[in-house]
């Protein structure tokens, strides 16, 4: 066996040539995912715990599925999800302020505001102002908001914007959702959220973040001295795929992370045990394992270490264009030092993010230039071998 | 606005009170509208009293800060701010190699820290 090589080896149908740059620049490349993945697979729009009372909302846009998705919780506690339209005459019915829009309505219903129409928490159409000026073919049995298929996993929320999902949410996720399960994603609740709008295809952003091979250089600044023992169990996972980060953990903490890492743990680059994972993490129980790097296909990186886990989404805009949303969560503070080290620990998170969002712009002008159109992936780059040939796969079928 | 004071024990920090900022976006500007001299003379100053600020804190539970101990708290946020510049980055008022950091948006940063909101959400109107 060559050490080198060893995810080759293991996976020998993902091969080891070279990966086109052309899916990363090309217009009508998008046109396909658009159509083939983002308005075929299940999608990660939230979590439940977002939404806790009856008549919480929450609006989120899906540029690459061509909408925008309400997710409302019902007065019979039930969430469901809705095309983001009025049946009258196409406005959306919650005013978006954004990317992400939140709301409650204490009474379970929605309102458009351009001339009223009235819709419950399950999508009926519950009022029409002057129904009467309406002609006979109007039935407002016929016209509550348009239902998108929703589903949940663990907490997260899930939609489907196809009219009928090829798969169940759990045919999708697969040996994915075994391997996570168990994790305590409802103890830690207590969350932060970054977003930037990036000039970049949302499969570079995804890239960026799907290997360590980057730690000694991008990280230099933020996580000295962390020298990566580079990837372990490497697991692929029908479209999904994850595998474990070692750092070395020992470097002696800076004089402000030692006292907040004393208080909460709340860092990556803090030394902790590994009483919550699952068995199916770490299953070694190495003592440089730093977190699972998971990539939910086909937008969402779920990473877990105990006591905290992080996603990060990437939401195309466009060809060149993505939204990245970055979120941060660990058990909720007690205490008002606990609180302090929390916000020491996302102030280090932020920056960490900051490195790791430096390359993405200028990697996608250089694509753009196609004076090369072909990169280059070591062994240990195999997440994103394997996403490339996961997109061609769905584009391709 | 009325002029923010610190308990008598913390006097000392008086000339910082400029960093006794609320809000996650507020202390990051401060910060990177600061020099790299000033980032090392507030952290060299608010260092030493860091334990003792977070211990008198934590005499009141969490989220229930008296008015009058705000302050203090915040300068303790802001040296969360502020460290890694002196600790990881030479005294960089900005995080070197890195994405423009007005460009990255803080879901939670117009919070008040103190008062520990989930931070997840932007608050429902």
């Amino acid at each position: 066996m060559n050490a080198e090589h060893r995810w080759l080896e293991a996976y020998p149908e993902l091969g080891s040539g070279p990966i086109s740059t052309e899916p990363y620049i090309s217009p009508e490349w998008y046109e396909k995912e658009k159509e083939k993945i983002f308005s075929k697979v299940w999608l990660c729009v939230g979590r439940a715990n977002e939404l806790p009372r009856p008549g919480d909302y929450k609006v989120k846009r899906i540029e690459a599925a061509n909408t925008s998705v309400i997710v409302m919780r019902g007065k019979d506690g039930q969430i469901r999800a809705f095309h983001n339209m009025c049946a009258h005459r196409g406005n959306t019915v919650v005013t978006e302020n954004g990317q992400e829009t939140y709301g409650r309505n204490r009474a379970g219903v929605i309102t458009c505001r351009f001339h009223g129409w009235v819709y419950a928490a399950d999508g009926a159409l519950r009022s029409v102002p002057s129904q009467e000026r309406f002609y006979s073919c109007f039935d407002k049995g016929d016209n509550g908001l348009a239902p998108i298929h929703l589903d949940t996993w663990e907490g997260f929320l899930f939609v489907n914007v196809a009219e009928k999902p090829e798969h169940s949410l759990a045919e999708f996720l697969g040996d994915y959702a075994e391997h996570f399960r168990g994790f305590p994603f409802e103890e830690l609740d207590y969350g932060f959220t970054y977003r930037t709008e990036l000039d970049c295809n949302w499969k570079v952003a995804h890239d960026a973040f799907a290997e360590a091979y980057h730690v000694d250089t991008i990280h230099a600044g933020s996580f000295p001295n962390v020298f990566s023992s580079g990837l372990q169990n490497v697991k692929l996972m029908g479209p999904h795929r994850t595998c474990a980060v070692c750092l070395t953990l020992d470097a002696k903490p800076t004089p402000v992370a030692g006292i907040a890492n004393r208080i909460a743990g709340a860092s990556l680059v803090s030394q902790r045990g590994k009483s919550m994972l699952p068995a199916t993490i770490n299953p070694d129980h190495r003592p440089d394992f730093a977190f699972e790097l998971s990539v939910l296909f086909p937008n969402t990186l779920l990473h877990v270490s105990e006591g905290i886990w992080f996603t990060h989404q990437f939401w195309p805009l466009a060809h060149n264009r993505t939204l990245w949303e970055g979120r941060y969560y660990v058990k909720a503070p007690t205490s008002n030092a606990g609180r302090w080290a929390i916000e020491h620990a996302m102030t280090l998170q932020r920056n960490a993010w900051l490195e790791d969002t430096a390359t993405m712009e200028d990697t996608q002008r250089a694509m753009q230039s196609r004076a090369k159109m072909q990169q280059h992936l070591q062994d240990d780059e195999i997440l994103i071998r394997h996403g490339a040939i996961i997109v061609d796969q769905y584009v391709n079928a | 606005m009325t002029e923010l004071t610190l308990p008598a024990a913390f006097a000392d920090l008086a000339p910082w009170l400029d960093w006794a900022l609320p809000t996650a976006d507020g202390r990051q500007d401060r910060r990177l509208a600061s020099t790299s001299d000033t980032l090392r003379r507030f952290y060299d100053a608010v260092l030493p009293r860091l334990e003792d600020i977070l211990a008198e804190v934590d005499k009141h539970p969490l989220g229930q800060l008296p008015a009058a101990l705000r302050p203090l708290y915040d300068i303790a946020l802001s040296l969360a701010e502020v460290a890694p510049h002196i600790e990881l980055y030479d005294g960089a008022v900005g995080v070197p190699y890195a994405f423009e950091e007005g460009r990255f948006i803080a879901v939670h940063g117009g919070e008040p820290t103190w008062s520990t909101p989930q931070p997840m959400m932007t608050p429902a109107p």
